[in-house]
């Protein structure tokens, strides 16, 4: 068993005998001992989808499922298309990637798992952290290097999220693919 | 919107399930909630709670020998480890994050009833999002009922009687009447002020700018975990009952309250510092200015959970005692953080702050109150 909080974007559980796959997770906490966490399931076998919340600290039972490495090839609306070593096509629907969908991006180097029910892949799953590069952002902000003062940047991809401030266009940055963080800048 | 005085529904057992962590917060919610289903909408009502101890100090008619008995209506059980087998209520709430007994939730999969889990306040956005919504955990489904300051959220809980209370306080000669009896005879033009806090780094601040205020200041200070700190202040100890002063500002302890008569200490004031959940919930709904005392957590959450509440409370305050309270509230939650002055300009504002208290509180009553709103919840769902 394992946490509502552990559950991330591509891993799926057992409810109800059902198979659902995590689509997206966000976390939030009020006042003492109150950790709660809202989802974004779907359904392996019928497709319906539900947006549950749980307690952080609910009980759920994972499903263990294959798993095998991948790197992205190209999008073929609405699949997006990975190759195994063997050069063997992996199709994923673009609804199924949740989060992960944010930084697939052409050329992206990132050795992914994709992750198979009954033979069938359902979803795609990122490594920790990524290096994306900065497409567009506003000039840097001069004199504050803390990293506490955030401002938008938009990556190849179109995708939006908040870097810190001193963050320049074609920089490269780390991101955590499991909270959406931006975690500094890309070490050379 | 006045709650239904006729129940919307028909009579059903509900257990409550309550966990003391700390304090009264948690207790003190569930036994008002509790209460209002009992007495405003007629129904019975079981509140399970592992702590009597802590409870006793809100219900002194608790007799601790007993694991069961009935207090104002409402049937109360000690909540053992392990449960005796119990059939589940109709309606089973589990308050604040506590977790059912293994073999209730093994009953409640043969009974079926509705479940809902019960949260903490909070202004904050994403809140909205979460009330009502489910979880399917143990072959059941489960509620999250989320209290809250805007109409889609299960509202506060509060009660005609405080708003009623709120009103009779308004009256010439009520304060004086209420008192009285604890050998205060407080002049009108003074301004009267409840402390309640937990221990707070910000306490000498506090008392010296109500020493040196351009009015007479009363500070009454129920028994708790700051009469340390103002003892420390003052160089003596209190005595309740007994008035020390200093310059402007006098000091009088008060014996630890039970809930009604908190209720008429905070509608007799013109301030009131107030803490956690139930005292920052009776002062909103009696129209009563107040400073919060939010609950510290790790990594300062509680800041972010205050600073949402400030901008719900605020935003259609005018903007010098929108400026004043968000100042008084820094130096009150983040000692240093905000002027030394900074209680001392929230008190100049207070005009403004009264008609602002009650703004808030008929915007607060138009979301209804949780007990009926729980209770309107139950019955759409059967």
């Amino acid at each position: 068993m394992k946490t509502a909080q552990e559950f991330r974007a591509g891993q799926v559980m057992n409810l109800d005998g059902q198979a659902w796959v995590v689509l997206k997770s966000e976390y939030n906490k009020s006042g003492r001992n109150a950790a709660v966490c809202k989802m974004k399931l779907k359904n392996l076998i019928t497709g319906a989808s539900q947006e549950p919340v749980f307690k952080a600290d609910d009980k759920l039972e994972p499903i263990i499922l294959d798993r095998k490495e991948v790197t992205y090839s190209y999008f073929a609306d609405p699949l997006y298309v990975f190759m195994d070593e063997e050069y063997n096509q992996v199709e994923v629907e673009k609804e199924n990637l949740g989060d992960a969908v944010n930084y697939i991006s052409d050329g992206m180097p990132d050795v992914c798992e994709a992750v198979f029910y009954q033979g069938k892949a359902i979803s795609i799953e990122l490594p920790t952290t990524i290096v994306r590069t900065v497409a567009y952002t506003e000039p840097a902000a001069r004199g504050d290097t803390s990293g506490k003062v955030m401002k938008v940047a938009k990556l190849d991809n179109g995708y939006e999220l908040q870097v810190a401030a001193f963050i320049e266009i074609g920089e490269a940055i780390e991101i955590d693919t499991r909270t959406g963080e931006f975690k500094g800048r890309a070490k050379a | 919107m006045a709650p239904p005085l006729t129940p919307a529904y028909d009579m059903q057992h509900w257990h409550l399930f309550c966990k003391v962590i700390d304090n009264y917060g948690d207790i003190g919610v569930c036994w008002r909630l509790a209460r209002q289903l009992v007495h405003q909408h007629r129904q019975q009502v079981t509140l399970f709670v592992d702590d009597l101890a802590s409870f006793n100090a809100l219900c002194p008619a608790l007799d601790l020998s007993l694991t069961e008995q009935h207090c104002d209506g409402v049937c109360v059980r000690h909540w053992t480890q392990p449960l005796p087998p119990v059939t589940p209520a109709d309606v089973v709430i589990e308050a604040f994050g506590c977790h059912l007994p293994a073999n209730y939730i093994t009953a409640m999969q043969i009974a079926r009833p509705l479940w809902l889990n019960l949260e903490y306040l909070s202004a904050e956005e994403w809140v909205e999002d979460y009330h009502l919504n489910q979880s399917p955990v143990h072959g059941l489904r489960k509620t999250f009922f989320f209290p809250g300051f805007s109409a889609n959220t299960g509202g506060l809980l509060w009660e005609t009687a405080l708003l009623d209370l709120a009103d009779q306080a308004n009256q010439p000669g009520w304060r004086a009447e209420f008192l009285q009896p604890l050998g205060l005879p407080v002049e009108r033009a003074e301004c009267l002020i409840s402390l309640f806090a937990y221990e707070n780094a910000a306490l000498p601040d506090l008392l010296n700018n109500l020493r040196q205020s351009r009015q007479w200041v009363t500070l009454l200070v129920p028994k708790g975990r700051i009469s340390r700190g103002v003892e420390h202040w003052l160089g003596e100890d209190l005595v309740p009952m007994q008035a020390i002063r200093r310059e402007r500002l006098t000091v009088q302890e008060l014996p630890f309250m039970a809930q009604p008569e908190y209720d008429r200490l905070l509608a007799s004031c013109d301030v009131n510092f107030v803490r956690g959940e139930e005292s920052f919930v009776r002062s909103q709904m009696l129209a009563r200015p107040f400073v919060w005392h939010i609950y510290p957590q790790d990594a300062d959450t509680h800041l972010i959970k205050l600073d949402a509440f400030l901008n719900a409370y605020l935003a259609q305050a005018p903007s010098p005692l929108a400026q004043a309270c968000r100042q008084a509230h820094r130096a009150w939650n983040q000692p240093g953080a905000a002027p030394s002055q900074a209680f001392s300009q929230w008190l100049r504002q207070l005009p403004a702050a009264k008609a602002h208290a009650s703004l808030w509180q008929q915007q607060q009553r138009s979301n209804g109150d949780l007990a009926s709103n729980i209770v309107q919840f139950c019955t759409n769902t059967v």
